[in-house]
């Protein structure tokens, strides 16, 4: 795979997909700022821009949200596929939110002629060892910088520059953002408005983010369970692995092997994407190429190399057909070594 | 998702949410009561 800069390559989807975010943006933003203008309605314009940030910063974490759960929802239910194709554009458009959110922050610090105050604030060192009390518009910052490290990396240029093992590493990061988040609200508003809402929005998502992680690790770790012994993984008869589709099994060394089916043809490779190491063994065959269940990106079922003009390749290992059982050497072999079997 | 990003990923993510909940929980416990609302102006007997 080359290293270059390719703008991004709209599709259809892609514009359905970025529409209905930005509408669902717009829907609520626009909802809250009617129903808190008629619950309290602002007394001059420091106080409009107040549920402005109140609204942002909302729609900032019910983002995250939704963000964090797409990866468990979509493991847990295929029907949930289609709200991780174009997550990195929902992430960058959750950027985009907290920096109006920020931005808004300093407008009323402006409008009220105290910037002054917030740095004040900012380098009142004291409050720093203080629990209630502690800066909590720092934790908001920090968050702040991590979305904006995720958001400038997102592009398919940096997730080949710097290999999709290190890009995932990078945006685990947003594991820490949604905490700093939390503890914005926490010891931010949470601490001066007594309204019941705000620990329910962040009891709620919190633990919806949380119950979905723990039931698709849970699901998970039964399989790694499965893990098997040395030597020819036997897989079962052909016809247990399901016609144009995979079933995954974990190698001795701990990486995953989905071993497909094509009609009698029979394949085993690395589970891992070679784009964003999504699940494979997830993916289907279609157009008699394996496809991930992420973006899509193919690879034919007899050698693991990604049809032209396309150059990736995935690590294959060997098949046999012994007994009438599928058996899978675990040894991987280099990427794009020919290794299917047809089993008679 | 890697052997190695899963083992990291099972040993972060338990040990962030711990933490988070916890502070969640403290700031819940150890915020400030309510300010009393101002007292309601009685009317003077004539």
């Amino acid at each position: 795979m080359s290293v270059a800069l390719r703008a991004v390559q709209w599709n259809r989807d892609k514009v359905v997909y970025d529409a209905i975010l930005v509408s669902c943006v717009a829907l609520y933003l626009a909802l809250f700022l009617v129903i808190a203008w008629r619950v309290t309605p602002p007394k001059n314009l420091p106080d409009a821009i107040d549920l402005w940030i109140r609204a942002t910063g909302s729609c900032a974490f019910l983002m995250l949200t939704v963000i964090l759960s797409i990866g468990p929802l979509a493991r847990l239910d295929r029907r949930f596929l289609p709200l991780l194709y174009n997550r990195r554009h929902f992430g960058v458009l959750t950027f985009g939110v907290v920096v109006t959110h920020a931005l808004s922050m300093l407008a009323w610090y402006w409008t009220l002629d105290a910037l002054p105050n917030l740095a004040a604030e900012l380098t009142k060192w004291g409050d720093y060892g203080k629990f209630i009390g502690f800066p909590f518009k720092v934790l908001g910052m920090a968050a702040l910088l991590v979305l904006f490290l995720l958001a400038s990396t997102s592009h398919d240029f940096w997730l080949m520059f710097l290999t999709p093992r290190v890009w995932k590493f990078l945006h685990m990061a947003l594991y820490v953002a949604y905490g700093l988040v939390v503890m914005h609200v926490a010891l931010g508003i949470m601490q001066t408005v007594h309204s019941p809402l705000i620990p329910a929005m962040l009891v709620g998502g919190f633990g919806l983010v949380a119950a979905l992680h723990l039931a698709a690790g849970w699901r998970e770790h039964k399989l790694d369970r499965k893990m098997s012994a040395a030597g020819w993984l036997s897989i079962g008869p052909p016809s247990s692995i399901p016609d144009k589709g995979a079933r995954v099994v974990t190698a001795p060394h701990g990486e995953r092997i989905a071993v497909f089916r094509d009609g009698n043809q029979i394949g085993a490779v690395t589970n891992l994407c070679a784009h964003q190491n999504g699940p494979l063994g997830e993916g289907r065959i279609i157009d008699g190429c394996i496809t991930c269940p992420w973006h899509g990106y193919q690879y034919r079922l007899a050698d693991g190399c990604a049809p032209p003009p396309f150059t990736e390749k995935l690590v294959t290992y060997r098949v046999r057909v012994e007994r009438g059982m599928v058996e899978v050497d675990p040894t991987p072999l280099p990427p794009g070594t020919p290794a299917a079997v047809i089993a008679t | 998702m890697t052997r190695s990003h899963r083992v990291l990923h099972r040993m972060i993510w338990p040990v962030l949410a711990f933490i988070v909940a916890f502070g969640f929980a403290l700031a819940l416990g150890w915020r400030p009561p309510p300010e009393p609302a101002p007292a309601a102006q009685v009317e003077q007997p004539r």
